[in-house]
């Protein structure tokens, strides 16, 4: 029987991949621009139109908005259809069988297009759920879901009709992809909509840092690197037309790294509130993941081996041999970020930015380059169309992403050392937050473009991206000159007339006594970490029991391991099933306990007070804007943190566990381009319950948000003019705290006029306290109560009630606070002291 | 099931998949030892912190840290305030040109926002003069204390605890942030600002 590939998918993937590519890197550039010259959100516009746009910015491209839309585009877009490109066209040759279902492909390659092109629109109108990786709004998650499912579908169907009973590896890695993806994104996304564009995660505080991190550091563990590695194992060996190095290899690092990658989440959480015991889980797995890792790196590294000279003549397998290098470089490099000490001094700096970079640029960008160097030429009958010009790409992007990286590495190391140094005499920090951002950016007070900051670290990150894009224009426009006026390529193969079928007994196979002794092992083992003393000796006991009986039944029905495993690699399911208790054991075991535990009666002394109605429209608008891309809510329990943002006179004023606990969603942040807020809020003052003053008054955030300069020189954050012009949306506040009830904050009950009543009191009284100090240069004609009453209607007025929230709490002290808690290794340990 | 390949040591496996071959090399066993020895690194670092109470939690550490710090810069102020007097900082601090430079540069840096880097603690928008937040440094009036060493403390101290501020404006300790040295340079830099304030030391 013949049968014919469809090559139609991988080839419209491919086209997608190159388009969204462009525009991902696009807006990185422009995203990166914005942070040595704040003119790049918009104000240049009044220049380049010769005045006839005035503003001080456009709210569609500030960094908060951009940024969400960069790190998606280049996610879900760039390597997204990239990754689907190459699965198409592997799974089908791998499988001696055309992809199950036409339609199923044909929903997946548009349905997936419409997603990116929502998330394109949505994003910039500031519609966000604040999560990183995870900002897009509740239907468009629901609609990636069902593409997600449709993928699923469509592949495991695939795999059901093969003419090839054994899956190869990059089948396994797809396998790996497909099932993790989908749990990691409905559990991320579970979250109570409030309208058709806004909800809240169920998730909050501690725990929704947790499961977001869980996501969001396996979003690339599962979609840039399980993927791409799955590819690399096809084209790689495709394209150098040699045997892969170590097939006992690959079975090892598959299932290390498929197994560890889950449980190092917590390594984005290192040194804050976070308990000890996850933090422990984050940094040791992710140091027991640097071999995996670099399993990957060595079995695609050595089957080049004795082929070097391929490097000099073949663009394609050049692109591969430095994608899989720089996957080497960042997986040393994560492992040795997840160190607690090194975290200290890189978290929330650009190192993590130059890492994942090198991740990406590197790994992602360099392998999809080669890919499509080599599948263009054969999904249509052509050849390349210019070899030079694919290694002019390769050089290009090559020195784009060292300029890149290297300007972040040392931006992040430089920034986190000034931070941390102490002044002469060592009673206090040498420098101003501001000041560490000047000496990357190169900027003076701001105000005005200098000199300098082209020349300066961040400067160098834009050239670098600016040189990776043009490398990738080169490509795109080589593919189009490729497939122009080519025709079509059709690819046939003689399969038998039965295909081949899963040989096991499944029924039998899931009721083996082995996989039940494997089971009893993993429970007894996991249970001797988190039980109390003694009682987790005993676990310990029953695990080595439980090995043995694993070890007797394995050899009472099988022959060999490797007999096992080739069975297994004829039996998708089976395959399928162990893969998914694999991935799903780390986030069980990290997540149910903080469940269960670390809800109310972990709060380190101190709850979060509610905010008023409010202060939580203001909150809605400090996510809506990315506040959160730039500015952490997290105080970590190291010295310069407490030193630089703590209260002056409070020894343990780092962030308490319960200081967020009713966030929903968390915002504790990832990246410091400002410094930390967590205690930039105050009392309340004595004259009005409703007017609280922080660290500063309101005139002060009042004149910050018009123009950050004149409070703040030398800060690159945009203005927000727009704030002052647009309202608060009074009448969305009661269902907002109805779907926060709903996810467990405790707000009292309250009818809907009560609710926005006690806002506009609040929006009132505040305003009032800037009636005669305020200025606002839109609209001049306004002052005293007039003045009070319309800035009491807009979003700055909300926006300035949260920020002087930020950080209320009341002390609190359980009465069995220390007594240890089962599941918690940490109380354990305290009550044990 | 599997035979050697000319050119290799190791076995190639018989099967392939569209067309690819693989080689069933041994594991590097330097590779193999770093996956051993990140597990039990795991094992012994677990042990040793929740089996043990050798260790300090994160916590612990950190206030020891701060509150060391807070006991050093307590004796630094005491220090300095010990050489520091209101005719010390008007005759030699504040006429001394380094040092007044260097307490402006600091203005420069976070004191311009809410005082104006004319100390009039106004700003112009559109055609007229707009107040912020801060109270003017030149206008003769001192509200929390006229001596040169009443400034030093407010800035070193912020706003006291007593007082409502300044249309609801509290100044932040900045002694939190600078060193008892810095803080008496700014006092020097606001002196040499109003030459007639301070004639009387």
């Amino acid at each position: 029987m013949t049968i014919t590939y469809d090559n139609k998918t991988p080839r419209q993937f491919m086209i997608a991949s190159l388009i969204w590519g462009l525009v991902a890197m696009l807006v990185g550039i422009i995203a990166a621009s914005q942070l040595s010259w704040w003119q790049a959100n918009g104000k240049f516009l009044e220049t380049l139109t010769f005045g006839l746009f005035k503003g001080d910015g456009v709210e569609y491209i500030t960094f908060g908005r951009l940024r969400p839309l960069h790190t998606n585009a280049a996610i879900f877009a760039f390597v997204g259809n990239m990754m689907f490109a190459g699965i198409y066209y592997s799974t089908q040759r791998l499988c001696k069988c055309r992809t199950a279902s036409d339609l199923l492909s044909k929903i997946h390659f548009w349905g997936w297009q419409l997603i990116i092109l929502g998330a394109a629109i949505t994003l910039p109108l500031g519609l966000t759920q604040s999560k990183e990786y995870a900002e897009l709004i509740w239907p468009l998650d629901i609609a990636v879901a069902l593409i997600w499912v449709v993928f699923g579908w469509n592949f495991f169907w695939t795999l059901a009709k093969r003419n090839e009973p054994s899956l190869y590896v990059a089948l396994w890695f797809y396998i790996a992809t497909i099932i993790t993806v989908a749990m990691l994104y409905i559990v991320n996304n579970l979250q109570i909509p409030t309208s058709l564009t806004h909800s809240y995660s169920i998730f909050g505080g501690l725990q929704d840092a947790l499961v977001q991190w869980w996501y969001g550091h396996n979003a690339v563990a599962f979609f840039l690197t399980t993927p791409i590695l799955g590819i690399m194992y096809y084209f790689l060996p495709k394209a150098a037309n040699r045997p892969v190095y170590s097939y006992r290899l690959s079975i090892v690092h598959f299932w290390s790294l498929v197994f560890i990658y889950i449980w190092a989440g917590p390594h984005h959480l290192l040194n804050t509130a976070l308990p000890r015991w996850l933090q422990m889980l984050g940094m040791l797995f992710s140091l027991m993941l640097w071999a995996p890792s670099w399993g990957g790196m060595l079995n695609g590294l050595l089957t080049l081996r004795t082929g070097w000279a391929q490097l000099r003549t073949d663009p394609v397998i050049k692109f591969f041999a430095v994608g899989v290098t720089f996957y080497g470089m960042a997986t040393f490099e994560g492992p040795l970020l997840a160190i607690r000490a090194v975290n200290e001094l890189s978290h929330y700096t650009d190192w993590t930015i130059g890492h994942v970079h090198a991740g990406t640029l590197g790994w992602n960008g360099m392998m999809a380059a080669g890919m499509f160097y080599w599948m263009a030429p054969r999904l249509w009958k052509s050849k390349l169309w210019s070899e030079s010009w694919a290694n002019m790409h390769f050089w290009i992007a090559l020195v784009g992403i060292l300029l890149y990286v290297g300007s972040m590495w040392t931006a992040g190391i430089l920034q986190g050392l000034m931070l941390g140094e102490l002044n002469e005499g060592g009673t206090g920090l040498k420098y101003q937050f501001v000041q560490t951002l000047q000496a990357i950016n190169g900027d003076g007070d701001g105000n005005h473009v200098t000199i300098k900051s082209f020349f300066s670290l961040y400067a160098f990150r834009t050239y670098g991206g600016i040189l990776y894009i043009a490398g990738f224009i080169m490509c795109a426009i080589n593919i189009f000159m490729t497939v122009r006026g080519s025709e079509p390529a059709e690819d046939t193969i003689e399969v038998p007339e039965t295909p081949a079928h899963d040989t096991l007994p499944v029924k039998k196979w899931f009721g083996s006594e082995f996989l039940l002794y494997v089971f009893c092992l993993i429970f007894f083992l996991t249970l001797a970490f988190f039980l109390p003393s003694h009682a987790d000796k005993v676990a310990i006991l029953l695990t080595f029991f439980f090995t043995w009986k694993m070890v007797v039944a394995f050899k009472k029905d099988n022959k060999s391991w490797s007999h096992y495993y080739d069975q297994l690699l004829e039996n998708y399911l089976p395959f399928t099933f162990l893969t998914f208790i694999a991935v799903a054991l780390g986030g069980v075991i990290q997540i149910i306990p903080s469940i269960i535990v670390n809800k109310d009666e972990n709060i380190e002394g101190r709850l979060q007070e509610l905010y008023t109605p409010l202060e939580l429209a203001g909150r809605d608008t400090y996510i809506a804007e990315g506040c959160y891309n730039c500015h952490s809510q997290m105080i970590r329990t190291l010295k310069p943190d407490v030193m630089r943002y703590g209260r002056d006179g409070i020894a343990s004023d780092y962030s308490h566990l319960g200081e967020s606990l009713y966030d929903h969603p968390f915002q504790w942040g990832s990246k410091r381009t400002g410094p930390d807020l967590a205690r930039e809020g105050g009392p309340q003052t004595e004259a009005d319950p409703h007017v609280r003053i922080g660290k500063r008054d309101n005139l002060w955030h009042f004149n910050h948000f018009l123009n950050p300069r004149q409070t703040s020189p030398g800060s690159n954050m945009p203005a927000y003019p727009w704030l002052f012009e647009q309202k608060t949306d009074f009448k969305a506040i009661p269902g907002r705290i109805k779907a926060q009830v709903k996810v467990g904050v405790p707000f009292p009950p309250m009818d809907k006029h009560t609710i926005e009543q006690n806002a506009r009191e609040q929006a009132l009284a505040i305003a009032k306290t800037i009636e005669d100090t305020a200025y606002l240069p839109s609209r001049p004609d306004l002052s005293g109560p007039e003045l009070t009453r319309y800035l009491s209607e807009q979003k700055i007025i909300s926006l300035i009630a949260y920020i002087q929230k930020l950080g209320a709490y009341k002390e609190q002290t359980l009465e069995d606070g220390a007594k240890p808690k089962i599941l918690d290794p940490d109380t354990q340990r305290t009550a044990a002291k | 099931m599997s035979k050697k390949h000319p050119e290799e040591e190791a076995p190639l496996r018989e099967h392939s998949y569209d067309g690819i071959q693989e080689y069933d090399h041994k594991l590097p066993n330097w590779w193999l030892y770093t996956l051993y020895g990140a597990i039990v690194y795991f094992v012994v670092d677990w042990g040793l912190y929740y089996k043990t109470d050798w260790f300090d939690t994160d916590q612990e550490k950190v206030v020891a840290e701060i509150e060391a710090i807070a006991a050093k810069r307590d004796k630094a102020l005491a220090d300095t305030l010990a050489t520091l007097d209101d005719k010390s900082l008007v005759h030699t601090w504040a006429t001394d040109g380094a040092v007044v430079a260097r307490g402006e540069a600091i203005y420069n840096q976070v004191c311009v926002g809410c005082h104006a880097a004319d100390m009039t603690a106004t700003m112009v928008a559109g055609d007229q003069k707009i107040p912020l937040p801060g109270l003017s440094l030149v206008d003769g009036e001192w509200k929390y204390g006229a001596t040169p060493l009443d400034i030093f403390k407010i800035i070193n101290d912020g706003t006291p605890a007593e007082s409502t501020g300044h249309n609801g404006a509290r100044m932040q300790p900045w002694g939190q942030t600078y060193s008892a040295k810095q803080v008496a340079e700014l006092t020097a830099y606001i002196i040499s600002k109003n030459p007639t304030d301070f004639t009387a030391y």
